[in-house]
């Protein structure tokens, strides 16, 4: 197991507090939580590319990343009405 | 040898950001201020991880689409840390957290 997976592992871990935030917190906490998950997701995806050395997967946090522009706008646009 | 060791350590400065993120995403009292610890995880931690790929492979393709991501993100956290502190702060004027209402 690399470190770059080993990274992954633990940033996953540190998945745990946003997800309590999302299932617990107000719908503002929310959207901050999904974002804050978003932006950890690329970061695993990246690292579980270079950790498996698997180049073709490198797409993956590229795609996510635009993704997350897009979804989080729509998201913020969409529950302005009731944050 | 050192490339192993100055990647495991950016790696773990990573690691180390992103926990701190989250903790500061845990422990704050309200969404404007869980937001600010957003901002870490999207802008220096994955220059951090971009940098420990560029130690273990150099200049080559799997380091010019973690480029490509980490520079994505780091244009786009601005726009949504805007968006949704302007939208939090509509909510704060109008008296809001209707959607909580419903919920409840």
């Amino acid at each position: 197991m690399t470190s770059f997976v080993i990274a992954a592992i633990a940033m996953l871990v540190a998945l745990v507090p946003a997800g309590v935030v999302i299932v617990r917190g107000s719908l503002a906490d929310a959207v901050v939580g999904f974002e804050f998950l978003t932006s950890v997701a690329v970061l695993v995806f990246a690292l579980l590319a270079e950790g498996f050395k698997r180049p073709s997967l490198f797409e993956f946090p590229v795609l996510l990343a635009v993704l997350l522009l897009g979804s989080g706008l729509v998201f913020v646009r969409a529950l302005e009405r009731w944050l | 040898m050192i490339r192993e060791i100055i990647t495991d350590v950016l790696l773990a400065l990573a690691v180390l950001t992103v926990a701190a993120a989250a903790l500061g995403v845990a422990v704050m009292p309200s969404a404007a201020a869980r937001l600010h610890y957003v901002t870490p995880v999207a802008v220096v931690a994955p220059v951090l991880v971009l940098l420990a790929v560029f130690v273990t492979e150099g200049l080559d393709e799997n380091t010019g689409e973690t480029l490509l991501a980490v520079l994505v993100m780091i244009a786009a956290a601005p726009f949504l840390s805007h968006a949704t502190i302007r939208a939090i702060r509509a909510s704060e004027n109008s008296g809001g957290n209707a959607g909580d209402k419903e919920r409840a």
